[in-house]
């Protein structure tokens, strides 16, 4: 697995969407981006709200530019470690990326056979403080739609 | 008839397949009736920038409920539209070929917006895309 081809990225929207409706019960728009963080293929579910799409894409987007899930970046601006894991760095990262750049939890990085990063999945439409069910757990379903 | 994700799927697998067959990778967008994305997927080999522009054109042919490129018409200074360009857009409006609206009895309800190859093409991956909605409506 060193590319990711539009067929994968239908492979893996079609398990987050059954995730979402199934499990979480919440209409989302889910994105794959490639290991450019350039935009594969991005769907809207049914209901969800207009706005879920461009977040989801910069959410998979943020994901590959930093290697990093963005439930981990939306720790460094976490108020109550702030300074411990960035230093004074933690604010300035806030105006990077062209204004493309999010730390909002529901973006993952999927990487290949060797390691390294081939591609992103960005969520966005679950409502947070549901425990277990959010924009991370929509993206992992997808994931790992992958090794099916 | 509001347009749902099961129907831009179908519209955008039989686009893929026109594509496919012409030998043209592309990026299809399919938006609602308000210009808002719903689908979008990028084939194999398409070049990063076309995810863009076919949004934009799809996002055109909602906006003015006519086909993107009908709308270099409103540049001529003898039309009332003359001067549109010097406006916003959200950032966009395109006069380029390749987005078509999506009409139901009449009524606009999305748009499909298609950059790949020569803007004839695109027209045609558009025109396979709809005539999918309609073949199993």
């Amino acid at each position: 697995m060193e590319e990711l081809t539009l067929e994968m990225a239908k492979r893996i929207l079609e398990a987050c969407e059954r995730w979402a409706r199934d499990i979480a019960g919440f209409p989302c728009s889910v994105a794959v981006v490639d290991k450019a963080g350039a935009l594969i293929a991005v769907h809207k579910m049914d209901g969800a709200a207009m706005a879920t799409t461009d977040i989801a894409i910069e959410k998979a987007w943020s994901a590959v530019a930093y290697k990093l899930s963005t439930l981990m970046m939306s720790r460094w601006l976490d108020p109550r470690t702030m300074g411990e894991k960035l230093g004074d760095h933690a604010f300035g990262m806030l105006g990077k990326g062209k204004g493309r750049l999010t730390f909002i939890p529901g973006g993952i990085p999927i990487t290949g056979d060797d390691g390294e990063v081939i591609g992103g999945i960005g969520c966005s439409g679950v409502p947070p403080g549901r425990g277990e069910i959010d924009d991370t757990a929509v993206c992992e379903a997808g994931w790992s739609a992958l090794y099916d | 008839m509001t347009l749902s994700l099961d129907m831009a799927k179908r519209m955008l697998n039989a686009g893929v397949k026109q594509a496919q067959g012409m030998g043209n990778p592309c990026s299809i967008a399919i938006v609602d009736e308000n210009g808002w994305l719903v689908a979008l997927h990028r084939m194999d080999g398409a070049v990063i920038p076309s995810a863009d522009i076919a949004r934009d054109k799809a996002w055109t042919a909602a906006a003015f409920r006519l086909p993107s490129s009908a709308i270099s018409k409103f540049g001529n200074p003898s039309m009332p539209g003359f001067g549109l360009n010097t406006q916003n857009w959200n950032d966009r409006l395109t006069t380029i070929p390749g987005g078509l609206p999506i009409e139901d009895g009449g009524d606009v309800i999305g748009a499909v917006g298609v950059c790949g190859d020569t803007p004839e093409q695109d027209v045609v991956v558009c025109q396979a895309a709809i005539a999918a909605l309609s073949a199993q409506a």
